[in-house]
């Protein structure tokens, strides 16, 4: 009987590939499991990390209004005037086309990234800088730009250079491979270096494209003059987030 | 039934009984199928049985025409000469023209035959035979095999000496090749087109090819009546029979003797081919083609690196964080407490504000004082417009007295 039974208990026989495989697989399936796990307990860290960089930014930036606030209204009850530092960051946005322009005017246009009708960038202010906006100065505009605008323009327009392609920063990833040895881990620190101006401007800057806009709602003056003379191009210092945002 | 490196070779008397067992199958039908050869080798061979054939060079220019020019309000075609007929007047000569001369006519010095390389022509033959020991290739052509006890079927030389047809029906009857027979029988049509009144009326297919050894061999006359079936001695085998229309695997009947001779015929890898001077067979490019026992192989396993993970960058569809929590949370953790703070503080401002109550006295008052403004305003008009109407009155009635007047 008990032999019978044995009979019929015949052998599982897996073949040698399959039973190879099987090893394998289970292998590499606990490797993602647990690179999965490490990889989630990594994010929690980050997540609160920007979190609190979110935190200590909007204390800073509050600080720096009111501290305006306050330099003003205190120069203002000592008579005199409070002069506030030149703007170190300016926002410049192409205005005219790509047809028949003056090779050197086409050159500094490529290197200030505006390739393209509407393109807007972020540019330091340096003596170099500023006399490339010289060169430059019929075909954009440009201005100071407020908190908020360079914060929608980033996110909202926000696209990331990798690798020569322009790349959606649909999530901290993207900043965090390409700046995270500038100590930019997520948007907000991308932002906080633009507005500041920090030590890693030219990372920040270079990471980012250029931000593509649309046509202003409610058009331009007229292009063919000079901000100052009734029209559009040349410096128009605060009033360009005006601008900026009918273009967002 | 299975094509098998062991064959048993068969009675010639009776299927079941088996003569010789386990004969090694001969080095040739382990040589790769190279269809690429093959088809290339017999679409060049197939011309070589070509004859000439030309159109009559005179045909269409046995006139003496000549172009009327320009000026006669005609095509500047040759037209025939002469008159009195209809054909006078007419084009000529071209391709285009009805009784004319073919364009580019042929010529009987076109290149008819195609040289092939030896060495290819015998890798072929060498290809096609080691086709013919595959079962399902033999099938693929369309032979009607089911019944045949073995493929490659190798059968006792006794077979080479029938000489009644009736012997030849009954043996291919008792192998199970008779059904292949019974195709080509059923399936022989009248062939489309002209051929048919040049001699090749029916088109006839392939059956069964008997493969025979000694030269002195009657069954050559048995098997010659049965439709179908091709006799062949082993030493001129044709691709064109082994490899018909250049698709591979024809079904082919051995006699014993001609099968042993293959390995005289075309060597084995081990020495080269005796009677073909020179040739060995081709070697497989893969000497162990089981690629899963590779892949799966420890030496193999060993030197793998891990399979690269495609990291996907960013999300397919960008989302506008502004207007999109979810994508704004994935950027920006903060971004929710701010919001509900600011919304907090909304709600706590706006708790603070009473509702205006209406002052009746002083809308009364205001409304007394408003009615005696606009009272005030109406009477100074109006005096206003008396005044002009009172000074335009004395005017023309000053006029009208200096008219009078004068």
């Amino acid at each position: 009987m008990s032999q019978k039974k044995q009979q019929m208990q015949v052998e599982q026989k897996v073949p040698e590939n399959v039973a190879k495989k099987t090893v394998r697989d289970t292998k590499l399936r606990e490797a993602v499991a647990k690179r999965r796990t490490e990889r989630l307990a990594a994010n929690k860290t980050r997540r609160s990390q920007w979190e609190k960089n979110g935190q200590a930014y909007e204390a800073e930036y509050k600080a720096a209004e009111k501290g305006l606030v306050d330099n003003i209204r205190k120069a203002k009850s000592e008579g005199g005037f409070y002069v506030p530092a030149e703007a170190k960051l300016i926002l410049v946005v192409r205005i005219r086309g790509i047809n028949t322009l003056n090779p050197q005017v086409r050159q500094t246009l490529r290197l200030l990234k505006l390739r393209q009708l509407h393109n807007a960038a972020f540019v330091r202010v340096n003596k170099a800088t500023i006399e490339m906006i010289r060169k430059v100065e019929p075909y954009v505009t440009y201005g100071y730009p407020s908190r908020t605008v360079i914060k929608n323009l980033v996110y909202k327009r926000g696209y990331a250079k990798v690798n020569g392609q322009r790349i959606p920063i649909t999530n901290n990833n993207v900043v965090e491979q390409q700046l995270g040895k500038c100590g930019i881990h997520c948007v907000e620190d991308l932002i906080h270096e633009i507005t500041t101006v920090g030590p890693h401007f030219k990372e920040a800057n270079r990471f980012l494209w250029a931000f593509k806009l649309r046509g202003p709602r409610g058009g331009f003056i007229a292009k063919r003059r000079s901000f100052i003379n009734q029209g559009d191009w040349g410096n128009r210092e605060d009033l360009i987030n005006d601008l900026v945002k009918r273009m967002i | 039934m299975t094509s098998v490196p062991l064959v048993s070779v068969f009675s010639a008397d009776d299927s079941t009984k088996v003569t010789a067992k386990h004969i090694p199958l001969p080095a040739v039908f382990q040589t790769p199928i190279r269809p690429d050869i093959v088809s290339f080798v017999h679409t060049n061979i197939a011309k070589n049985r070509r004859q000439a054939h030309a159109v009559n060079p005179q045909a269409g220019m046995q006139h003496s025409a000549e172009s009327w020019g320009t000026g006669r309000a005609v095509a500047r075609i040759p037209r025939v000469s002469g008159s009195g007929t209809h054909r006078s007047g007419q084009a000529a000569f071209g391709n285009q023209c009805r009784k004319g001369r073919m364009s580019l006519p042929i010529k009987v010095w076109r290149r008819w035959h195609r040289r092939v390389n030896i060495k290819q022509k015998r890798h072929a033959a060498a290809s096609a035979v080691a086709a013919t020991g595959i079962v399902p290739l033999v099938l693929a052509r369309g032979h009607r095999i089911s019944q045949v006890p073995q493929i490659p079927l190798v059968v006792e030389d006794k077979i080479e000496s029938y000489e009644k047809t009736t012997d030849a029906l009954n043996f291919l009857k008792r192998f199970g090749a008779f059904e292949d027979v019974q195709k080509v029988v059923s399936t022989k049509v009248v062939r489309a087109g002209i051929s048919k009144q040049r001699g090749k009326k029916y088109r006839v297919r392939k059956g069964p090819l008997v493969v025979y050894f000694n030269e002195n061999a009657k069954l050559l006359k048995a098997f010659r009546n049965v439709p179908g079936v091709e006799v062949v001695n082993v030493t001129r085998l044709n691709l064109l029979q082994l490899a018909p229309g250049g698709q591979l695997g024809r079904f082919v009947i051995w006699t014993q003797s001609a099968f042993a001779h293959l390995d005289k015929l075309f060597g084995t890898y081990r020495y080269a081919s005796v009677l073909k001077d020179g040739y060995q067979l081709l070697r497989p490019l893969l000497t162990n083609p089981d690629l899963a026992r590779i892949i799966n192989s420890n030496q193999v396993q060993e030197k793998v690196q891990p399979a690269k993970t495609t990291t996907v960058l960013h999300e397919v569809q960008k989302k506008n964080p502004l207007r999109n929590t979810k994508a704004m949370d994935r950027l920006n953790p903060y971004a929710r407490k701010q919001r509900a703070a600011a919304i907090a503080a909304i709600k706590a401002n706006t708790k603070g504000t009473k509702k205006i109550k209406k002052n009746k006295a002083l809308k009364k008052a205001s409304r007394a004082a408003f009615n005696k403004v606009s009272a005030a305003l109406n009477d100074a008009t109006n005096a206003a417009v008396q005044e002009e109407q009172d000074i335009k009155v004395k005017y023309f009635s000053v006029q009208k007295g200096a008219a009078q007047a004068e």
